[in-house]
């Protein structure tokens, strides 16, 4: 991670990292979690590096323009983040202005450690993939990014091979693909197969688990880390749940710390063995600390996701 | 899953309501007391339409068209969408084309009639679009500078040229005017409706009027 505020690993960050690589090395994949005083952390993509279990999504709730007064209500959403020990932020060009708020939000808090910035390149938004991590770079007044994914497949043969050469060169830490919605997953399941990379990103919630057939299992087997978005479905799962006024069940809490709905849907995807992390949106501080709080133990056993799945089907 | 027939209308609107309507705001704030030229010079459009004054009344929108274009789209809705620069565009087109039928007297209806059905749909429509589309934000519990106002904001422009075409223009003409302005409430209705605006139904009211009066007035020229 190369930002412009110099990063220095902290003992707890050095502690979690050997944890981790010796996790990694000696445990089983389910066993991968590692808990750092509250947001629980996983290794991804075979590097023993970790990543806190909840991310952020910025689709919708970060494009917000150049109004000051939404710019900075933002920016208090990604303070909230961090203070909960928030990691991987993902953005793309197609988002609109998300990047530049980005921009203005690490501006105003200074760039954190933690941070791990995931962003795309997308044909539409023109020029070549060089060009638009450069741009994207400045728009978010980083450095490098950590991650840079081939939004939606669009044009990822010529995308995939440039981020990869720029991985090669350093100009940027990992490379990955996305999806969304269920789409193309044959298509991902080839890439996921044929090329080295990183990450996947898809959707993955209770009610969206195509992803379990193949290709959760193939990114365990390949070491490939999975970034799962629309963790509430855009926002309609917990909608529905809040229409329908339907109580949590009692066991939720006992069994996998679940207090609200939030945990319930976000503990039941970061639970999944192969997901490294899901990326929730929101433009409320209040909805951010909701979200951080499902990264935190207990997690729900394979029994208790069963039941949860099974909890939703019923509704 | 086939990957087209997996889109719906929501992915294609990469903004909140809040954002939206904050937009809608930011160009009431930022623009006042221009709202009083606009609306002046809107009335002023429909008198001179009314009173066979056609080609000055058809060049009167167009700096409207403009202005919108670059202050509304270009400046501030592209930033949230990238589409919006094409729409932006488009609305530069209107502006051209306006000013393009005002000098040729292209397609110009030199004798409408108030009481010939079509012109009256027109009339309705544009005096909805100048005094009511301004008043529909503030008293559904809206900020006033949240009110949408022609020549300021982009569907109260379009609503009040779409009254004003049917009026001012004829034949093929007035099909090729009325595209933009109907293109543009279709898409914003589907903005509105993605954002849960009670709005959306207003604007495809709208359209649904303005169509039964260009079809009458088509019908009524050819006779």
């Amino acid at each position: 991670m190369k930002h412009h505020i110099k990063h220095r690993i902290t003992r707890r960050q050095s502690l979690t990292l050997i944890g981790a690589t010796l996790a990694a090395v000696t445990l089983p994949t389910a066993s991968l979690l590692a808990n750092t005083g509250g947001m629980q952390q996983k290794t991804f993509a075979g590097t023993g590096k970790t990543l806190p279990i909840i991310g952020m999504g910025t689709w919708r709730t970060f494009n917000v323009g150049n109004d000051p007064e939404l710019l900075d209500a933002r920016t208090e959403v990604v303070k909230a983040f961090f203070e909960h020990g928030g990691g991987l932020i993902d953005s793309s060009p197609m988002y609109g202005s998300a990047p530049d708020v980005m921009g203005y939000a690490l501006q105003q808090l200074g760039t954190p450690e933690s941070l791990f910035s995931a962003e795309k390149v997308w044909s539409p938004a023109g020029g070549s993939a060089r060009e638009q991590v450069a741009e994207l770079e400045d728009r978010w007044q980083v450095e490098q990014f950590d991650l840079v994914q081939v939004h939606n497949l669009t044009d990822w043969r010529e995308h995939l091979a440039a981020l990869q050469e720029m991985k090669a060169e350093g100009t940027i830490s990992h490379v990955g693909i996305t999806t969304s919605h269920g789409r193309r997953h044959s298509e991902i399941e080839q890439i996921m197969t044929s090329e080295d990379i990183d990450f996947v990103q898809l959707t993955y919630n209770i009610t969206h688990r195509e992803a379990e057939n193949r290709l959760l299992p193939l990114a365990e087997e390949r070491g490939i880390g999975v970034i799962a978005n629309r963790p509430y479905d855009g926002g309609s799962l917990i909608k529905n749940l809040k229409r329908r006024n339907a109580p949590l069940p009692e066991w939720a809490e006992a069994e996998c710390g679940c207090t609200t709905w939030a945990d319930f849907l976000l503990k039941f995807i970061v639970s999944h063995p192969a997901i490294t992390c899901a990326i929730p949106a929101t433009t409320q501080v209040e909805h951010m600390r909701e979200n951080m709080r499902a990264g935190h133990a207990p997690m729900p056993s394979p029994d208790a996701r069963q039941r949860m799945a099974a909890t939703i089907e019923s509704l | 899953m086939n990957a087209w027939t997996s889109y719906q209308l929501q992915d294609f609107i990469p903004f909140t309501a809040e954002v939206y309507f904050r937009l809608l705001e930011r160009m009431g704030e930022t623009f006042w007391p221009l709202h009083l030229l606009t609306l002046a010079l809107g009335a002023a459009t429909l008198v001179l339409a009314l009173t066979q004054r056609t080609r000055i009344a058809c060049l009167l929108p167009a700096p409207f068209w403009a202005f919108v274009a670059v202050a509304f789209f270009f400046q501030r809705y592209a930033a949230l969408n990238w589409a919006g620069g094409y729409v932006g565009d488009a609305f530069i087109v209107q502006a051209v084309l306006l000013v393009v039928m005002a000098l040729t007297g292209w397609g110009m209806d030199n004798a409408p009639r108030a009481t010939n059905p079509p012109v009256a749909i027109g009339i309705a429509i544009t005096l909805f679009g100048l005094i009511i589309m301004p008043l529909m934000a503030p008293l559904s519990g809206g900020p006033w500078f949240q009110a949408e106002v022609y020549g300021i904001h982009a569907d109260p422009t379009a609503v009040t040229t779409l009254g004003l075409v049917l009026i001012m223009l004829r034949g093929f003409a007035l099909w090729i005017a009325a595209i933009i302005p109907a293109l543009w409430l279709v898409v914003s209705g589907l903005t509105l409706q993605v954002l849960d605006s009670s709005g959306a139904v207003v604007l495809f009211a709208v359209l649904a009027i303005a169509l039964v009066g260009l079809v009458w007035k088509s019908i009524a020229s050819k006779r």
